[in-house]
């Protein structure tokens, strides 16, 4: 758990202090020195505008990392609170619970995104809207599992018999036990959500030109394929470094929890 | 209770009623005025300001969410998905054309995953902890971070550009091809590999097979009666999962290969905001989706009748 | 006073409780046994008013049994404590919950009445043994001053010598406290040393309802003469009586 932690406060802190380690402005356009090789001036160096590479994929990282982080946070809160309402909330209301979770489920998560934010408009907003109204149903579903089969232990029977408010009772009795599930499940959902704003970026429905997001990097790098193949290979990198940053830690996790003999759905 | 089939049933119609609903909702939501939206879906683009009020009266626009939500719903039912609002012809004929692109991509990318995933899974099973299985593992595992778009970019760095061996853009040829369904494949089978492996590890720990090596049922017998069917549930769970993913994927690798097909259809219908294109994309992947998420329910009851729906 | 007055209880097509009729006053403990299956679990969950019952009633002092607040003992005490939080808080919850406020006083008071070392509250449940969990578990119970408690095999948990201080300790509480005791158990010693009033439940039906001495000399009914008998060879009863 400890280093999911760790890799979140990393992560974010990349993304906050990204900006101030940049050597240049992203945005700064220096046409002369377009399209050059990685040099002592540029170190990864720069896109078909002249701008540096390396201070864009910092910049970048606000978004692509920040942004997913963000999302997948939504999503973690928002699945687990519909989660356990269908777990505490009775037959009724899991069943219309897991109906709406599979009828979410049943729209592929990258089309639904494409078009939800195509349809809003590009934009941060639509965005985050797209990416975490795809992406909360993972967790429903872990939570209402683990909801479930914590019904029948000793202490929760207690507490509801000391008639504890049911707020209470989840904050305190099954919040514990659901946590470390969850976080196996976040970690994916963050490596999906920065593959999916990058998706979305490389398609054109994400963050919007001039912002350095890394998919947009790689649109832009695209055109150039031939000419300097190394552009498109730093965005790219950037985001296969994080995401499989993200899918060790998330597997040693799933490692430690069913060592430790933690049974979930 | 309701028998388990007609349960399961009953669940894809909920389901898909209520995908119906949301995508109703999200045109209905979307900037813009529904009433033109539709009424581009079933008249020319060229429109006047009295038929779009004419259209707005007539599917009940004024009266609310639920009755144009009706009168949305009717012609899909009969799979009437009207006219593009760009194009002006009709959508199901361009969607279907569409279709036979992407499917046989899919196919192929599926089959290259299955190539490579279920072999490698195999030998790094025989070994576990040996050099092979954690080669494959860590290359798996390296193979789920890396984006579609990486990779199709970084082939065609390699095979067009450098070794020219093989084409890139377009679909003119079957060699056009290869690419696309070797990007989609290598997606496919780094998951594929990681759950096949451990599908049959774990079958494989299955506490009555030592008794049946005792009895001297021969080892291949056990593989294929004892570990392959419990093997094969994970899988069987995984492929509904990879089918998402596949559809994801083809959608990407055919806006980076210029190939006709579902992804570019979908992409120019978001852009032109051309509404009725988009839905009948999207009712039909849910469609797609429903089915065969039923299907894989049916055939989970027909490997294990032990287990219950997906729920509990 | 609890009164059970016709319940019963139904799980799908099938009667888990069968026309179940009793009553407790307070300071008095009824013993019920019977084999597992019989349907003790259910009786307990219907009287502490967590499930409704499909016919009948369970009242206290004539309203529904669940405004007395009734308190329950489990069997295995580490189960019925969060792994999480301390004891100490885990046996606060009843106050927390109904908002009173603390008395420390009579938490010590419960915790010498039950010798426990008032420190051990503030450990988790797997660092303390059985025996003291059970116990914090029986001091929970009694903290919020409930006018009837449940103990659902309150000493199987235990090792035999535990057992019978345990059972002493519960005894002396309840005359300290006064509370109305309903004790399920399949220790029939148990049941006739401790109990007033001895209920045999079997299938979902009461066969009986009798006082230890009668049961233990003559059992109205072909299956409690069973069950007494088997606890004397047993030698369970022997050594009560």
């Amino acid at each position: 758990m400890r280093s999911v932690v760790i890799l979140s406060v990393v992560f974010v802190l990349i993304s906050i202090l990204g900006p101030f380690l940049a050597p240049y402005d992203p945005a700064a356009i220096n046409i002369p020195a377009r399209l050059s090789p990685p040099s002592a001036e540029f170190p990864l160096g720069t896109d078909a505008l002249g701008r540096d590479t390396l201070s864009r994929l910092l910049h970048g990282a606000q978004w692509s990392l920040g942004l997913a982080f963000v999302v997948s946070v939504i999503g973690l809160v928002v699945g687990t609170l519909i989660g356990l309402a269908a777990a505490l909330g009775g037959k009724i209301a899991d069943w219309v619970v897991m109906r709406t979770t599979d009828t979410f489920l049943a729209f592929p998560e990258l089309v639904a995104a494409v078009v939800i934010a195509g349809l809003m408009g590009a934009g941060t907003w639509s965005l985050i809207f797209a990416l975490s109204v795809t992406s909360w149903m993972r967790y429903a579903r872990v939570a209402r599992g683990i909801g479930l089969s914590l019904q029948s232990r000793g202490y929760v029977v207690q507490a509801q018999l000391a008639g504890l408010s049911t707020a209470s009772v989840a904050r305190w009795h099954y919040l514990p036990s659901l946590l470390p599930s969850l976080t196996v499940v976040w970690t994916g959902m963050f490596a999906r959500a920065i593959l999916g704003i990058s998706a979305l970026g490389f398609l054109g429905f994400g963050v919007q030109p001039p912002t350095p997001e890394w998919g947009a990097m790689l649109l832009d790098a695209r055109v150039h394929l031939r000419s300097t193949p190394l552009q498109m290979i730093w965005p790219g990198l950037a985001v296969v470094v994080c995401v499989l940053a993200i899918n060790l830690v998330g597997d040693a996790l799933r490692d430690a929890l069913s060592g430790a003999g933690e049974t979930h759905d | 209770m309701i028998s388990g089939l007609a349960a399961l049933i009953l669940r894809a119609i909920v389901v898909l009623s209520g995908t119906a609903v949301i995508t109703f909702a999200l045109l209905w939501n979307a900037p813009g005025d529904p009433a033109q939206a539709i009424a581009m879906a079933r008249f020319d683009a060229l429109l006047t300001d009295e038929v779009i009020d004419q259209v707005r009266e007539e599917a009940g626009l004024n009266q609310g969410f639920w009755t144009a939500f009706v009168a949305w719903l009717t012609p899909l039912l009969s799979l009437d998905f009207g006219h593009s609002a760009v194009t002006g012809r009709e959508v199901l004929p361009d969607l279907l054309s569409a279709i036979s692109f992407t499917f046989p991509l899919a196919f192929a990318g599926l089959a290259v995953g299955l190539v490579i995933s279920i072999p490698l899974a195999i030998i790094a099973a025989k070994h576990p902890g040996g050099v092979i299985d954690r080669m494959a593992v860590a290359v798996a595992s390296l193979g789920t971070a890396i984006p579609a778009y990486w990779l199709a970019l970084i082939l065609i760095l390699v095979f067009t550009v450098q070794l020219a061996w093989l084409p890139a853009m377009g679909a003119r040829t079957p060699a056009h091809a290869i690419l696309p369904a070797m990007t989609l494949g290598f997606g496919v089978a780094a998951s594929l590999t990681r759950i096949i492996r451990s599908g049959i590890l774990e079958a494989r720990g299955q506490p009555f097979l030592p008794a049946l090596k005792r009895r001297g049922v021969p080892d291949k017998a056990i593989g294929k009666d004892h570990v392959a069917p419990h093997a094969a549930v994970p899988v069987v769970t995984v492929f509904g999962l990879e089918l998402a993913f596949l559809l994801e994927g083809v959608v990407l690798v055919e806006v980076i290969f210029g190939r006709p097909g579902l992804g570019p259809f979908l992409v120019s219908a978001i852009t032109s905001r051309d509404f009725p294109q988009v839905q009948a994309v999207v009712v039909l992947t849910a469609l797609i989706f429903v089915t065969v998420n039923l299907a894989i329910d049916v055939i989970y009851r027909m490997i294990d009748p032990r287990i219950g729906s997906s729920d509990a | 006073m609890l009164s059970v007055d016709g319940v019963s209880v139904k799980r799908g097509p099938k009667l888990t409780l069968e026309d179940i009729s009793l009553s407790l006053s307070p300071g008095k403990t009824l013993a019920v046994v019977g084999e597992s299956g019989a349907g003790k679990s259910t009786l307990i969950a219907t009287i502490l008013g967590l499930l409704p019952p499909w016919k009948g009633t369970v009242t206290w002092c004539g309203a529904p049994v669940r405004a007395c607040r009734p308190a329950l003992v489990m069997q295995e005490p580490r189960s019925a404590f969060n792994p999480v939080l301390t004891l100490r808080r885990s046996v606060m919850e009843p106050l927390v919950a109904r908002k009173t406020s603390i008395d420390p006083d009579r938490i010590d008071r419960l915790c010498s009445g039950l010798e426990l070392d008032p420190t051990v509250l503030d450990r988790r449940p797997t660092e303390v043994s059985i025996g003291q969990a059970q116990r914090v578990g029986i001091l929970r119970a009694l903290v919020a001053a409930p006018p009837l408690v449940l103990f659902d095999e309150p000493l199987s948990a235990l090792d035999a010598v535990t057992q019978k201080h345990t059972a002493g300790l519960i005894a002396d509480l309840q005359r300290e406290e006064g509370f109305a005791a309903m004790i399920v158990t399949h220790d029939l010693g148990y049941a006739v040393a401790h109990g007033d009033e001895i209920a045999v439940l079997r299938a979902g039906r009461i066969e009986e309802i009798t006082t230890p001495a009668s049961f233990a000399e003559n059992p109205r009914t072909e299956y409690s003469r069973t069950l007494r008998d088997a606890a004397i060879s047993l030698g369970a009863l022997e050594a009560a009586v």
